[in-house]
């Protein structure tokens, strides 16, 4: 590092001793003056290039809310290289790009957010929806829960809440009952006055094949609002989840009472009444009336499965349907009437079971019941 | 403790202020140890200007036409920027015209490191004026030349020796590019690679003192903020190299093809009457401006594009369009005699350039290819290898830029690939040619590399048979009588001896000493020229794998017109020998005696 110069001429001096000491001072003087104007200049410059972004990023918000996306991620995209630590500008390009479909080129720019702020619960909740609207959903369900646990500013319980209810959204669409049970207990310990949460949790615990808790949920939701006919056909339905059917019918009935020119729940109390009326199950019935009853049902399965046209294709379910239309051609039985009552209900429970996954039923009414009487014979 | 007295604070003043006196008297005495003291005081005053210039240029450029401001004024600003810094530069400062890199090697190599404080404050003034009103060019060249010439007047306000004074200018230069560039390493291979042309220059340590003192100055005043934001770079698969190979011919190929509108354009601006000087940069304004007015990207410096390309922001045809527009942009305000560098427009177009190949590339092979911003990445290093002809400086660089060590091997391909294009191409490197352009013959860093390739061995030729010592001058001479070699070699049944002058053999003989031995009149020469009898070894002699230049320069001090070429594991092992004539032919010399035999043919 000292091989600065070629042969110096040791002894002979420079320029006078007042010329080298007064050039050495006024070069003290510019680095000081230059110093202080930099620095000053730096701060200008700072300030401009944050305020130069703010607007980019107001009219590239505008732009977004506008439908134009492409629009607003060029107006962000300046907003972000102005200002590069604003993780809420990245955030607004990642998601103008998401809108404009450009999921890749917004993943990565979450990637870059999330280098920096990896607890950030807004982008890894960006980062979530990117990645479950493409197929890799078990990478959005990690960040859901990163979301859900990680730093929001304020008004962060609701975002929280909003996140996991987006989480759930997913997994009910997947149909991924336990998970989807594990993401809706921990909201049980929402604040009490939460009525608008009650609503919406009872029909996920009914996704969630939790009825009792989902009949607890609408139970707590009337006792806030003892005329919400939404809460009495709620709650309708997770006793007839139940098998409580009379509970159910009673449920509807209070429904029906609290807005009587709903026709959904005023039908929905239509097939309750049939279903209690063709119950093979009922308490209290002869076996002859049972044996009617089993036989209608055997019927109705029959029928509906008659309609699937997929219905027969496996061998195994020849056998049972062959069954069961010989069940259906044979003549009135004498004697011990229960064990041929019992005989039909197993092969219209048996091909109710064993009906492919693509069997769609036909729908209206009548198949409601069918779906009804099953479930009742089933317990 | 007890606080210091009136007279013992009095007399610890009195001491220091002798020490200091002491100091200064020394440095003032000791340019060696001035030069290192003004390594560091250059760094941070070119530092510190160099900040000032580029904030300035960059808020002023923002105020002059700022994103989304009516397109009327994307056109009259550089107009009117390039009016007002032609006439500065035609009136005032007409030194100041141009990159600033040619410039300070002529200072260096022709002006003995002179550069006058006028041309720095022109240079200032009218590239600020120009860079800020959207001039495509870039900030980097004339910042050079304003440190270079920072350090020259300082240099010569000291009086320092006008050797010193050329060290020093490139030293000011490294310092303006750390500042501007924030790359210090990049920045002392620059000065060494470009600047003085030759990376074995005695002054590394001075260069590194004032570089790093200004790549301080700048992360004091804007803090630790890369110059160009990149994503991490990661290598996808091996296959990508080939496209990187690709890269490496069309940034090659685009390079050729800016440096040659460039040159011919700047051509063409020379032929037209030197009244008109001081309005052609408007020529340039005018043209940037019509572009700015439909593509605002084209105006100025433009890296907030290179950033955006390095995030993989822009499309396929965006590139593309900034990539052509920029380099008729460029070459344009440049032949016309604006004020600023191609720098920075290299780097632009680069990743242009890249971005084009990588997101073609992605859109071909999206599986084994990285996306666009790493190709623009690559890209950026190509064309510097391309256009100015510094690849080792180009690898560099972009490690600084990106921090990573990766991106190194397809760096060093593409580079390579456009560095070879470039040199078959277009045989001047571009500075050269603009400071032949401008009537400045300056020494080519290529041409010194060239020469300094050359090596021993290329010239070598076999050895006549040794004389041996025994043998009588008489013989000796009649042994010699006829050959044009005018040094002999003498050898033992040992090995080599030394070589002995034809004249020295003549001048004995004649004088009546004809009978004396060759090994007699070996051991005369020895102890005439200083060599003692213990000594047998030092002879003069050369080695195979040496510079062809080191031959001249032994034949020089030894006088002898034929040098021994022996082993460096024995050096009493004769390999050959190595003549005047050869060392001359090797470096293209015509010989008279060849020249005339050409002419006589002619007749």
């Amino acid at each position: 590092m000292t091989d600065a110069a070629p042969a110096p001429p040791v002894g002979r001096p420079l320029a006078s001793t007042g010329v080298f000491l007064g050039t050495f001072a006024a070069i003290l003087g510019l680095i000081v003056a230059l110093l202080v104007l930099d620095l000053a200049l730096a701060r200008i410059d700072r300030e401009e290039r944050r305020r130069q972004a703010a607007n980019a990023f107001v009219e590239g918000r505008a732009l977004l809310a506008a439908g134009r996306p492409g629009d607003a991620a060029d107006r962000l995209a300046t907003a972000t290289t102005l200002e590069r630590d604003n993780v809420g500008y990245g955030l607004a390009l990642a998601q103008a790009l998401l809108a404009n479909g450009k999921a890749a080129d917004a993943e990565e720019i979450l990637n870059r957010l999330l280098d920096r702020a990896r607890n950030d619960g807004a982008v890894n909740l960006t980062m979530a929806r990117l990645l479950a609207s493409t197929a890799r959903k078990s990478d959005a369900k990690a960040f859901y829960h990163r979301a859900i646990y990680g730093r929001w500013g304020s008004d962060s319980i609701a975002r929280r809440t909003a996140a996991r209810f987006e989480l759930i959204d997913l997994l009910a669409r997947q149909r991924a009952h336990e998970e989807l049970l594990a993401e809706l207990l921990p909201l049980q310990s929402a604040p009490a006055d939460s009525a608008a949460l009650l609503a919406r949790l009872g029909p996920l615990y009914l996704r969630a094949d939790s009825p009792s808790r989902a009949a607890e949920a609408y139970r707590a939701l009337l006792r806030r609002s003892p005329s919400n006919a939404d809460a009495y056909a709620g709650l309708g339905e997770a006793d007839l989840a139940l098998g409580q059917f009379q509970a159910g019918r009673a449920a509807f009935r209070s429904a029906v009472r609290a807005r009587p020119s709903d026709s959904s729940i005023v039908r929905r109390l239509r097939v309750i009444d049939s279903v209690l009326a063709l119950d093979p199950t009922g308490r209290g019935l002869s076996d002859a009336a049972r044996l009617t009853r089993s036989r209608a049902l055997l019927e109705r399965t029959l029928v509906a499965l008659d309609a699937c046209a997929a219905a027969d294709t496996v061998a195994a379910d020849v056998a049972v349907l062959d069954s069961a239309r010989a069940e259906r051609a044979a003549p009135k039985p004498r004697g011990d009437l229960t064990a041929v009552t019992e005989r039909k209900l197993s092969l219209a429970e048996t091909l109710w079971r064993m009906r492919p996954a693509d069997c769609v039923l036909p729908t209206g009414e009548q198949s409601d019941i069918l779906e009804l009487l099953q479930r009742s014979i089933s317990r | 403790m007890t606080a210091p007295t009136l007279p013992e604070t009095r007399s610890a003043i009195a001491a220091a202020l002798e020490r200091l006196a002491s100091l200064v008297e020394d440095l003032r005495r000791r340019e060696d140890r001035l030069a290192l003291v003004l390594s560091l005081v250059i760094g941070a005053l070119v530092g510190l200007v160099v900040v000032a210039f580029v904030l300035l240029t960059g808020r002023l450029a923002a105020h002059m036409y700022p994103a989304g401001a009516a397109g009327w004024r994307r056109v009259v600003v550089p107009v009117l920027g390039a009016l007002v810094s032609g006439i500065l530069l035609y009136r005032f400062f007409p030194e100041a015209r141009g990159s600033g890199i040619p410039q300070t090697r002529a200072a260096i190599f022709i002006h003995d490191g002179r550069i006058t404080l006028h041309t720095v404050v022109g240079k200032f003034v009218c590239c600020a004026t120009s860079l800020a009103s959207g001039i495509a060019l870039g900030r980097e060249g004339p910042s050079v030349h304003i440190g270079s010439g920072i350090a020259s007047v300082i240099a010569r306000r000291l009086g320092m020796s006008q050797a010193q004074v050329r060290w020093l200018v490139p030293v000011g230069g490294a310092a303006a590019l750390a500042a501007a560039f924030n790359t210090p390493i990049a920045a002392v291979l620059f000065s060494l690679e470009e600047i003085m042309g030759d990376l074995h220059a005695p002054i590394l340590g001075s260069i590194v003192l004032s570089s790093t003192t200004a790549w301080m100055v700048l992360h004091l005043v804007l803090g630790d903020e890369p110059l160009f934001h990149v994503t991490p770079y990661r290598l996808v698969s091996a296959t990508e190299l080939i496209v990187y190979g690709a890269l490496g011919i069309v940034g090659g190929l685009g390079s050729v093809g800016f440096v040659k509108l460039l040159l011919s354009l700047r051509r063409r601006f020379a032929l037209l009457p030197r009244t008109g000087v001081w309005w052609y940069p408007t020529v340039g304004g005018l043209l940037v401006g019509l572009l700015g007015y439909f593509v605002p990207a084209v105006l100025g410096v433009g890296y907030d594009q290179v950033d955006r390309v390095l995030g993989g922001d822009l499309v396929l045809r965006t590139v593309v369009l900034l990539a052509v527009l920029k380099a008729i942009a460029t070459a344009v305000c440049y032949a016309s005699g604006n004020a600023g560098g191609v720098f920075g427009p290299s780097m632009f177009m680069g990743a242009m350039m890249g971005a084009a190949v990588g997101a073609v590339a992605h859109g071909l092979l999206p599986a084994s290819t990285a996306g666009p911003g790493a190709y623009a990445l690559v890209g950026m290093g190509t064309a510097f290898a391309g256009i100015i002809r510094t690849p080792l400086t180009s690898v560099i660089m972009i490690f600084e830029v990106t921090r990573d060590y990766t991106i190194i091997v397809p760096l060093m391909i593409s580079n390579l690939i456009a560095f070879y294009i470039s040199q078959r191409l277009q045989r001047e490197p571009l500075y050269e040619a603009l400071a032949r352009q401008d009537g400045l013959h300056l020494p080519s860093g290529e041409s010194r590399q060239h020469a300094g390739r050359l090596r021993v061995n290329e010239a070598i030729r076999e050895s006549p048979e040794p004389l041996t010592p025994d043998l009588q001058l008489r013989h000796a001479l009649d042994r010699v009588a006829g050959s044009a070699l005018r040094s002999w070699p003498v050898a033992d049944g040992d090995g080599f001896l030394g070589m002995v002058r034809v004249s020295d053999m003549e001048k004995r003989a004649a004088s009546g000493a004809a009978d004396e031995t060759i090994g007699a009149l070996l051991a005369a020469v020895a102890e005439r020229e200083g060599r003692s009898r213990r000594e047998p070894l030092r002879f003069a002699h050369v080695h195979g794998d040496q510079p062809l230049g080191h031959a001249l320069a032994r034949m020089g001090e030894t006088h002898h017109s034929v040098l021994p070429v022996v082993s460096r594991a024995n050096v009493r092992l004769l390999l050959g020998i190595v003549t005047l004539d050869d060392v001359l032919t090797a470096y293209g010399v015509e010989r008279a005696d060849e020249i005339a035999a050409v002419e006589a043919s002619d007749d």
